[in-house]
């Protein structure tokens, strides 16, 4: 039994707004930090997490019955007392200030500005701070969206959004790591050691994180009162993610690819400080990638509805 | 004799015909006079109701005929690309007879629906009915995931469920066409308020105070002649 009412676009649009969200902050924090290096990286990262950002909603748009009205976002999007529409115009806003916050990295502009404006500095460093608390409020809305939804039971918990957001800053983290690599090699210099160790550090950090959240919101699902209608729907959820039909996605995809063996590759640029571990680097990064994609499609294809009338019928009648 | 009255025992009539005066619905479509004067098939009810309606159905006397999914399939006009309204779910009592249930949208007192719609698309009429405004309605699904019943279907013209056939010209208050169609007075609607009165009924135990009820046991009280 699946979730079958929304199908791979808002699947794909919870990884993509929570890694888009994920990598500005990543971007920003590395920008804050160090001003002097990896600025080409810093503005890719900030371009292709407002890409991300911007393919999430268009694929979410395409999901809708009349995608056209959704456009009107004045009229679609007008009732505040949803997480929807609290996302909707966070997303909004976080969209146009990494266009912003990108537009000033990028070398040319960032090159006439910096000489010619003395406020540019402190505009990206505004834009910076801004875009980390919107960055921050997308990847926890992203989880709030499935959490204020009671008829879900594998849903309405909060460790959801907490699962999410963790998810999408070690997703986020991840697009970074390979952004820099890239560029670095291509413009052939080296990740400066200082933000290198702040990348495999923070991946593992979130990847530690990650664990204990997902072992705690399994545990959480297979300990509810079955003797309910909505804990034996998170029962036969939990059941159906750790020992059933999608057990080979979680424990493949998810725990293997998506955290453990980003946890590994970080771990091993740490202890053994190698320049040859970029490449490493960039295959647990992939991992982690994959492995929040695929938690996102798990989530929602394992959130069943609770059957309230057949178990009100069952308990009248028997 | 209450006009009530009348109307439930002709209703006794046409249901017995309409099962081949079987005697298991025989017993099924005896009349309870213990109940308040919750309106029934063909019964009315004060139009412009200020307070909370719900639907009663008394599981021993749904036999499943299906007239109440046909009826608001016409008397809404339902094209053919549009999902039912009404539908009968079943399960087994303890004898491992089957037993149904005439459901529906539950026209809940707080209903998630409309607490997640971010187009303010779902509202609550006079009567508590929860309807939804197809010219606001974008599609994006929220609804259905909320509902704990996942009620809300889709089709091109958006987010479609049961709207206590306002959309057919039925005014807040009156009877659905569904009940009007239950030739075994296991379908009825009427105040909340009222239907709590009545013994033996169930709430159905869901978030958002679902204003659907439920009674059971089979009560063999004798016909009202």
């Amino acid at each position: 039994m699946l979730q079958e009412i929304w199908g791979w676009q808002p699947a794909l649009y919870l990884f993509l707004g929570g890694m888009g969200a994920g990598a500005f902050i990543a971007a920003a924090a590395l920008y804050l930090m160090d001003k002097a290096h990896l600025a080409k990286s810093i503005c890719v990262s900030m371009w292709a997490a407002l890409a991300s950002l911007a393919i999430g909603l268009l694929l979410l748009l395409s999901e809708l019955v009349f995608p056209v009205r959704g456009l009107m976002m004045w009229q679609s999007f007008s009732q505040f007392g949803s997480w929807m529409t609290l996302g909707a115009w966070g997303a909004f806003c976080a969209m146009a200030v990494f266009f912003v916050s990108a537009l000033l990295a990028t070398p040319p502009i960032a090159a006439k500005l910096s000489e010619k404006w003395k406020f540019y500095a402190t505009l990206r460093k505004v834009l910076a701070i801004v875009g980390i608390c919107l960055g921050l409020f997308v990847a926890f809305y992203t989880g709030m969206l499935l959490y204020s939804v009671p008829g879900v039971p594998l849903w309405n918990t909060l460790l959801l959004p907490c699962l999410f957001t963790v998810s999408a800053l070690d997703t986020g983290v991840a697009l970074v790591e390979i952004i820099t690599v890239i560029v670095t090699k291509a413009a052939k210099e080296e990740i400066p050691e200082r933000a290198r160790k702040v990348l495999e550090r923070a991946v593992v950090v979130l990847v530690v994180v990650e664990l204990v959240v997902v072992a705690v919101f399994v545990a959480v699902m297979m300990g509810a009162d079955q003797a309910t209608s909505a804990g034996a729907t998170a029962v036969l959820s939990a059941n159906q993610l750790v020992s059933g039909v999608l057990a080979p996605y979680f424990w493949g995809m998810v725990i293997v690819i998506g955290l453990l063996l980003p946890l590994v590759a970080a771990a091993a640029g740490l202890i053994f400080k190698k320049k040859s571990l970029e490449v490493a680097m960039c295959v647990g990064a992939l991992g982690a990638l994959i492995g929040g994609c695929e938690l996102r499609f798990l989530i929602l294809s394992d959130g069943l509805h609770a059957d309230y009338v057949i178990d009100a019928l069952s308990h009248l009648i028997s | 004799m209450t006009i009530e009255g009348l109307l439930t025992r002709r209703s006794l009539l046409k249901g017995t015909a309409a099962a081949g005066a079987l005697v298991a619905v025989g017993a099924a479509v005896t009349i309870n006079q213990e109940e308040p004067a919750l309106a029934d098939s063909e019964g009315s009810a004060a139009a412009g109701a200020n307070e909370q309606y719900g639907f009663l159905v008394d599981v021993s006397r749904c036999v499943a005929c299906k007239n109440c999914v046909s009826a608001c399939r016409s008397g809404n006009a339902l094209p053919d690309t549009y999902a039912d309204r009404r539908w009968i779910e079943e399960a087994e009592d303890k004898a491992g007879k089957t037993r149904h249930l005439s459901s529906s949208c539950m026209h809940c007192e707080n209903p998630s629906c409309m607490a997640v719609c971010p187009a303010g698309a779902i509202s609550k009429d006079s009567a508590g009915s929860v309807v939804v405004d197809k010219d606001r309605c974008i599609g994006c699904k929220y609804c259905y995931q909320a509902c704990p019943f996942g009620v809300p279907h889709y089709n091109e013209d958006g987010m479609d469920k049961c709207d206590t056939c306002r959309g057919s010209g039925v005014q807040p208050g009156e009877m659905p066409n569904c009940v009007k169609a239950c030739k075994f007075s296991a379908l009825k609607y009427g105040p909340v308020s009222e239907i709590k009165a009545v013994e033996g009924v169930t709430q159905i135990d869901a978030p958002g105070h679902p204003s659907y009820y439920l009674k059971y046991p089979i009560s063999y009280s004798k016909l009202d002649d």
